[in-house]
């Protein structure tokens, strides 16, 4: 009977737990020592055969790290972190430079298939050009393959692992590096800096719009391994990129920290688009395993007229605490903030975006829709300022947050600094729960419980989702309803 | 934060004005020790600062410098026509009315002639001749825990009014309580207000901050209500702080609603160089409706802080914020308004207005409106905006031919109008609006 059948497989379906990104890959990995110390960083340093500079960088990171406190304002709770007890370097062990595909490990390409990402460079059918993303992928600690090199090397785009990065094109790393986010800008990001692995480095020259979307997959799979990678993107004069960013990881009992850094440098008349998928794993259905997400983002519109804008669609981690922010240093640039955030089972996000105004007629947009299911918490927080000198300047910001069940929490904490009088700051929250009569409208129209609520959720976040790349809208649209399944009834 | 900090100009005063004003300060055993535990705690912790979330904006370790002697037994001089004239356009306002000079009751310009249902007691008297136990239950604040400017309160009370209108009776006239500051010597004043509202009583409130023209400038006022308004009671309550003479003022409202109860909150402030206005509303049953509304004008350097915290504990209850603020030359006004939904708290209604209007290039206006929510079936929301005057309604007005400071006087008074329509007492609005009209004449 198929419909027996079709009905048991939904009701399956309708669990939790049901992280369909939770394999292992079985793969051999070279690992650091176990634990974090000076020789850690030396480690990590060496096996990356790293130059001098670099060394004394991270080695000032971890001296300032070492002297810092871990923030505890954020509205997460979780047992203290043991930074003694995991490791902090893990690299695929068949990876030493491959030139290839072909010379990369089939475990690992079978892994990314599986995950549904093409590292093939698939051949150009005719008039289907946006079906092509280049992809960087970053499998525990090291970059595995960058997809496109070629094409991207005659429009003059540099795109590649941020350890080529530092060997092929040190004087922009050395410039670039840490001028968005300091070494000891905050606890996660001066342990980031201070064992940071790999990442993708993005340099788009002066006047070139990149001809492909460039897509980074980021996926822990070693067991007690913490992931630190660092995303640097330069868009020069009058460029234009959209960057794209996913991560997964398999299913386990313990917590793992991903403690990433992302810089953004957009000069004059400069674009950046960043999109983020984050799905790793949120723990199980009584909030056991999944990853801490403690990530430091941040883009500096450092030209006249530049944007960076963040696009996020949030549901995975056990603990989110992530604030892609936006310093509009020069006149007349735009920040634009653009969030999804699900919660489920015992998930907490704690989420949200700056807008540092600084330059003249400098504006800012922030939506940001927080769904909260099952026992979770999800809080936004957000701040957006005004320089005393920054006249003119504008924000818009809309937060919205639906509950689903009574045991979930929605939280609003935003902060308005406005320091002169042209600021024209518009803020506005609501929180509700989806109102039954829509559900009702919708039951009675044939749909099930859950494809009414998925619906009307994906009626709630469609402002958000409009501004996804194509890539990622469908699988944002199912992600949703998958992160909500098991929330009704 | 552990760390040591060393003390403060402020804090070793207070400190050391309690140490000398406590034999005279009134009470029984059970008070002087209320008022010894009150000024330990805050030794331990101090006048906030910027570190201490709540106090983000308004930073009292540095903006709280000098402090005046210690308001007690005040004797100054004050005629029935000072009062008048330091009253202003309130003094029409028909009222029952209690005085307190210098944070002393006076009874001689008081008048509180026999209404039904209201009792009005100066507190002083209370604290030395009621029962230990009631004595002690004078002394206790519901509001935030460890907070600085409630110990403060607690440890030098010197006076204030027990207001209590009995079950069912219905006020024609408001009562109005009246704390003045006279004299040349700069105060420091503490007073504090027990108002309970019986079971589905009907009253109004006003109590008033103001000082003689002649009063010295820079002092402070430590003013503490604990309000509770019983099952279905109506309940207004107005707070106007307009002393012109820049006196630092400190306020805390604690508010305790009965089931089905509707508390109407407003709080006007003007002239005061400091200012920090806290309000903590609690449920204690069904139905009940928490509004409170506010207007506040700042010039100069003035500082006016709102915080309001709203904790809704129990189910179908409603709360109403709105807050209207004019801010010129480096004025700075902050708002902080936090909504929290406990768990079991379904059907809870609440939304949360805060604007201000920028006259100045160099104002400065801070909002946090924090919405913290456990509870799924709800309806919350908050808004805040900030704006300087809009060209367009500018420009409209002139194409009249109303001149530019007429307009821009007509704009901003329709701005803060709208605040002051929450009051219902038509006196006291008109009051009110005169209030604001002299304070925008005087730009």
């Amino acid at each position: 009977m198929a419909a027996v059948k079709e009905t048991i497989d939904q009701v399956r379906q309708i669990d939790v737990d049901q992280y369909k990104y939770g394999f292992e890959t079985k793969i051999e990995s070279v690992k650091a020592p176990k634990g974090l110390d000076e020789s850690t960083v030396r480690y990590i340093s060496a096996q990356k055969s790293e130059p001098e500079w670099l060394l004394q960088w991270r080695l000032e990171a971890f001296q300032r790290w070492q002297a810092m406190t871990e923030p505890t304002w954020a509205k997460v709770h979780y047992p203290k972190i043991d930074f003694q007890n995991q490791y902090y370097y893990s690299a695929p062990k068949s990876t030493s430079g491959p030139k290839s595909l072909d010379e990369v490990d089939p475990e690992l390409l079978e892994t990314y298939k599986k995950l549904g990402i093409p590292l093939k460079e698939q051949e150009l059918l005719a008039g289907v050009q946006s079906s092509r993303v280049a992809v960087d992928a970053v499998f525990d600690s090291v970059s595995v393959v960058t997809t496109f090199k070629d094409e991207l090397k005659k429009a003059g785009v540099i795109f590649c692992s941020f350890s080529e990065a530092v060997r092929e094109h040190p004087e922009l790393v050395k410039k670039y590096l840490g001028s968005v986010v300091p070494q000891s800008d905050n606890y996660y990001a001066a342990l980031n800096a201070a064992v940071f692995s790999d990442g993708s480095f993005v340099y788009i020259p002066e006047g070139v719009r990149c001809p492909m979307e460039l897509s980074t997959y980021f996926r822990i799979n070693e067991k007690n391994t913490g992931q630190f990678e660092r995303t640097l993107i330069i868009a020069d004069r009058g460029a234009y990129v959209s960057y794209l960013e996913g991560c997964t990881a398999p299913m386990r009992d313990e917590h793992q920290l991903h403690a990433a850094v992302v810089e953004l440098i957009a000069m004059d008349d400069a674009e950046i688009k960043y999109s983020t998928v984050q799905n790793w794993y949120p723990g199980d259905k009584d909030g056991k395993g999944g990853i801490y997400n403690f990530v430091t983002k941040r883009g500096d519109c450092r030209g006249h007229h530049s944007k960076i804008s963040w696009t996020q669609v949030e549901t995975g981690s056990a603990i989110t605490w992530k604030y892609p922010s936006c310093i509009l240093r020069g006149d007349h640039s735009r920040g634009e903030f653009y969030s999804i955030a699900v919660s489920n089972g015992y998930q907490q996000v704690d989420s949200g975006t700056k807008m540092i105004h600084l330059g003249k007629n400098s504006s800012s947009r922030i939506i940001s829709k927080g769904i909260a299911a099952g026992h979770s918490q999800n809080t936004y927080r957000g701040l957006v300022s005004a320089h005393r000198k920054a006249t003119g300047v504008r924000n818009f910001t809309n937060c919205d947050s639906l509950l689903i069940g009574d045991k979930c929490g929605a939280h609003t904490v935003p902060y308005i600094e406005a320091k002169n009088s042209s600021a024209h700051f518009e803020h506005e929250a609501t929180t509700s729960k989806i109102s039954d009569d829509m559900l009702f409208y919708c039951r009675q129209r044939g749909l099930s419980a859950e494809e009414a609520v998925a619906l009307v959720v994906n009626g709630f976040v469609r402002d958000v989702l409009q501004h996804l790349p194509m890539e990622f809208m469908a699988e944002t649209q199912k992600l949703i309803g998958i992160s909500l399944e098991g929330s009704v009834g | 934060m552990n760390v040591a900090i060393p003390k403060t100009k402020a804090e070793q005063a207070l400190t050391e004005a309690f140490a000398a004003a406590a034999p005279k300060l009134p009470g029984s055993a059970a008070v002087t020790a209320a008022r010894a535990k009150a000024i330990g705690e805050f030794g331990a912790i101090g006048l906030p600062h910027r570190r201490i979330e709540e106090w983000k904006y308004t930073d009292l370790r540095v903006q709280l410098k000098d402090i005046g002697a210690t308001a007690v037994d005040d004797a100054t001089a004050v005629s029935a026509d000072d009062l008048r004239a330091a009253l202003g356009a309130l003094a029409n306002v028909d009222a029952h009315r209690i005085v307190f000079v210098n944070g002393s009751h006076r009874s001689q310009l008081s008048a509180l002639d026999g209404a039904k249902g209201l009792d009005v007691q100066p507190l002083a008297a209370a604290l030395k001749s009621v029962p230990e136990k009631i004595a002690d239950g004078l002394m206790r604040a519901t509001g935030p825990k460890s907070d600085a400017t409630v110990a403060l309160n607690t440890a030098f009370v010197s006076d204030g009014a027990i207001v209590r209108v009995a079950d069912g009776a219905e006020l024609t006239k408001p009562l109005m309580v009246v704390f003045l500051s006279a004299g040349t010597t700069s105060r420091l004043t503490s007073v504090r207000n027990i108002i309970s509202a019986g079971e589905g009583s009907t009253a109004t409130i006003i109590e008033v901050h103001a000082s003689l023209k002649s009063a010295a400038t820079g002092g402070q006022v430590n003013a503490l209500s604990e309000v509770t308004a019983g099952k279905g009671a109506a309940l207004t309550h107005v707070k106007i702080a307009a002393s012109p003479n820049g006196a630092v003022h400190l306020a805390n409202w604690n508010v305790t609603l009965g089931a089905d109860a509707m508390y109407k909150g407003f709080q006007y402030t003007s002239g005061q160089s400091l200012v920090r206005n806290q309000t903590h509303a609690v449920y204690a049953g069904e139905g009940g409706k928490f509004d409170l509304s506010g207007a506040y004008l700042a010039r100069g350097t003035e500082h006016i802080d709102t915080t309001l915290v709203v904790d809704h504990a129990v189910p179908h209850c409603e709360s109403r914020e709105l807050f209207k603020g004019v801010l010129d030359d480096r004025g700075r006004g902050v708002f902080q308004g936090k909504i929290i939904v406990q768990p079991d708290a379904q059907k809870t209604d609440g939304k949360q207005m805060a604007q201000a209007l920028m006259l100045s290039p160099d104002a400065e206006f801070d909002s946090k409106p924090e919405l913290e929510i456990y509870a799924d079936d709800v309806v919350c929301g908050h808004g805040t905006t900030t704006a300087e005057l809009d060209a367009d309604l500018l420009f409209y007005c002139k194409s009249r031919g109303i001149p530019e400071s007429e307009a821009r006087t007509l704009l901003i008074e329709s701005f803060i109008g709208e605040a002051l329509d929450k009051i219902e007492h038509e006196e006291l609005r008109a009051a009110l609006s005169s209030y604001a009209n002299d304070w925008l004449g005087g730009r």
